[in-house]
């Protein structure tokens, strides 16, 4: 027989879950007061609604808890197409987190090929796009970006892009939101391109 | 715990063996799991730690021995009495028998346990340490049953027992001694990790190793055949040994000698590469100006060999390095799209994908009769992989961390594989051989 506070508290995660799996970040938001949930002594709960102790600003202009899509160096930054960037520099990079030139080349910081210890330049490897590859592979969702929404970040537009699938799970493990998505499509994780343009 | 399982507490001498049989699978069961989970730890880790187990093993030994004194991780926890009355007979006999059998949730009087722990990850063979820690569970079961057998009340067997603590400390310490020095050994024959000095583009085929090796600007190729002078092939590069015969990669193409009395056997001239030799067939890559050609010759008639292009890639892709033996040819196949390692059965035609990624880079396979090998490449990690053609499950033999010491070419013989790590900052390179 359970006890009382293990009735409350799988009570409390199973709303929460609800909760935050059928309501847009807005609605969400609007509705739910982080507090109340909190109090009812749900985990899920805290961890949905109180972003500054989750992922939730791992990157600038991102307030929510959603990670980050998988990537080569930890920061899910992104060109126009979805393909990967160096996050310090905005620089493209391969697959495997090396510096790479127009035609997909390793590269060293000066621009110059990366050599193999037999003296030829480095083959290529794969450079492909973070959702629509990368989380299919990984966790074997047809992922596509859809929804994005903008922040101000060091001076510049920053795209905040929502990279959705049918999963209910989102990369966390948890119940996911709907977020920018659409047909469907629930947030798994996110990604950002920053415009260039100043704010 | 023994006396749990007699008439008075099971009901019936019925009740009682199911007790007991119940209690002895779930001890095995679990002491089997912690074996193979700790050698699945052991084979993720991907070195083998047998020195280390050793001297816990010889550490361990002293403290049973009165020598030092050293604390053990412990846990005084009993099996929990009321399961007998909530439980169903068979569910509860047979948790107490996990609970017993995974050993760390219990007392442990001596440290020879946590030396099996040890040792089990050193040996990083889950089925194997699996059924020697199945030995653990089953002695837990003797326990229950011995007692019974001997007609005795297993209150006075355990008693009895443990008034023979001494004996049982000097058996402890024994065969601690035993377990070190054949930890010891093992290490010493068969060192999981072992560096075999500068070289790269390693081949191997029973007792002769090739690689090249790189000297102020200069390629070279060493063949090293075990207990003769190694034969040192000069302005040759991307070797490939078969018995007395070496293909290797030169200014003007590729040729195959006879190592041992330097006779030219065959010749291909041009823009080749990535020699793979299982003579009479010789596979190489081809590069002309659109595409670079995976092509497989047959020397059969050496005066005019046949050729066959097995796979082709546009030149700023990646295609290689071969591999040919037991019938079989491998090569990869890398773009800006996918990498992906391919298998032909040279007999039949017939193709198998070995793996394949459009995330990481899977490249440079090496194959023998049964298994093949080759290097995953991710963002901070290099790994060495082997799967056996029978079977799906791959394995990783040896893994780099970092980004700056990669892993390169392969090239496996029985169960020794043979692989270059290489620093990216100073293009060094190291040939090791990894025992799995």
């Amino acid at each position: 027989m359970p006890r009382p506070d293990e009735l409350v508290d799988r009570a409390a995660r199973a709303l929460s879950t609800r909760l935050a799996a059928g309501m847009t970040r807005r609605s969400f938001l609007g509705r739910m007061g982080g507090a109340v949930l909190a109090v009812t002594g749900g985990a899920a709960v805290a961890a949905a609604v109180r972003p500054e102790t989750s992922e939730a600003f791992h990157f600038c202009g991102h307030i929510w808890t959603t990670g980050s899509c998988p990537n080569p160096l930890g920061l899910p930054r992104i060109d126009r197409k979805g393909f990967p960037l160096r996050a310090a520099d905005g620089k493209p990079i391969d697959n495997l987190g090396r510096l790479v030139n127009a035609h997909g080349f390793p590269i060293n910081g000066s621009g110059k090929p990366l050599l193999g210890p037999d003296g030829q330049p480095l083959p290529r490897a794969p450079r492909t796009r973070l959702c629509e590859e990368w989380v299919r592979e990984r966790y074997g969702h047809d992922a596509k970006q859809q929804g994005s929404w903008y922040r101000c970040c060091s001076g510049q537009i920053r795209k905040l892009v929502d990279c959705c699938s049918p999963s209910r799970k989102r990369i966390n493990g948890d119940a996911s939101l709907t977020g920018y998505c659409w047909n469907g499509n629930r947030v798994f994780c996110v990604m950002y391109y920053d415009s260039g343009l100043p704010c | 715990m023994v006396e749990t399982f007699t008439p008075a507490v099971c009901g019936s001498r019925r009740r009682q063996r199911i007790a007991v049989v119940s209690f002895a699978l779930g001890a095995v069961a679990a002491s089997a799991l912690v074996g193979a989970a700790l050698g699945a730890l052991g084979q993720i880790i991907g070195l083998r730690v047998a020195a280390v187990a050793a001297g816990l093993a010889l550490l361990a030994a002293a403290r049973e021995a009165g020598l030092i004194r050293l604390p053990l991780p412990q846990s005084r926890r009993q099996v929990p009495e009321r399961w007998r009355a909530e439980l169903p007979l068979p569910v509860w006999s047979a948790g107490y028998g996990a609970g017993l059998g995974v050993g760390f949730l219990t007392f442990q009087p001596v440290s020879t346990f946590w030396i099996a722990w040890a040792a089990a990850v050193a040996l990083g063979r889950p089925l194997a340490a699996g059924a020697c820690f199945a030995a653990y569970g089953a002695g837990r079961a003797v326990m229950a049953v011995w007692p019974r057998r001997r007609g005795a009340d297993p209150t006075a067997a355990v008693e009895e027992l443990a008034s023979r603590h001494g004996a049982l400390l000097r058996a402890n310490v024994a065969a601690l001694v035993a377990c070190a020095a054949l930890l010891a050994s093992a290490q010493a024959v068969d060192a999981a990790v072992v560096s075999m000095g500068p070289g790269l583009d390693p081949s191997v085929q029973a007792t002769v190793l090739a690689r090249a090796q790189m000297s102020s600007g200069t390629t070279s190729v060493s063949v090293e055949p075990t207990a003769e002078p190694a034969v040192l092939v000069p302005d040759a590069a991307s070797p490939s040994v078969d018995g007395d015969l070496l293909a290797y990669a030169d200014s003007g193409g590729i040729q195959v000698i006879n190592w041992r009395t330097g006779e030219v056997v065959a010749r291909v001239d041009g823009a080749v590469s990535r020699p793979a030799l299982d003579w009479p067939l010789l596979a190489f890559i081809r590069t002309d100006s659109t595409y670079k050609h995976l092509i497989l010759a047959d020397f059969t008639n050496p005066g005019s060999p046949s050729e066959r292009g097995i796979a082709r890639t546009l030149v700023q892709n990646d295609l290689g390095r071969p591999s040919l033996g037991g019938g079989r040819l491998a090569w990869h196949k890398t773009t800006n799209q996918a990498s992906r390692i391919t298998v032909e059965m040279l007999s039949t035609g017939r193709r198998v994908v070995i793996v394949r990624s459009r995330i990481v880079l899977e490249e440079n396979p090496a194959l023998s009769a049964r298994r093949i090998v080759w290097v995953e490449q991710r963002p901070r990690t290099s790994a060495l992989r082997m799967r056996r053609f029978d079977r799906r499950r791959v394995h990783s033999i040896y893994t780099t961390s970092g980004s700056s010491r990669l892993l390169w070419t392969t090239a496996l013989v029985g169960r020794r594989a043979y692989v270059v790590r290489w620093s990216l900052a100073t293009r060094a390179a190291t040939l090791l051989r990894v025992s799995f």
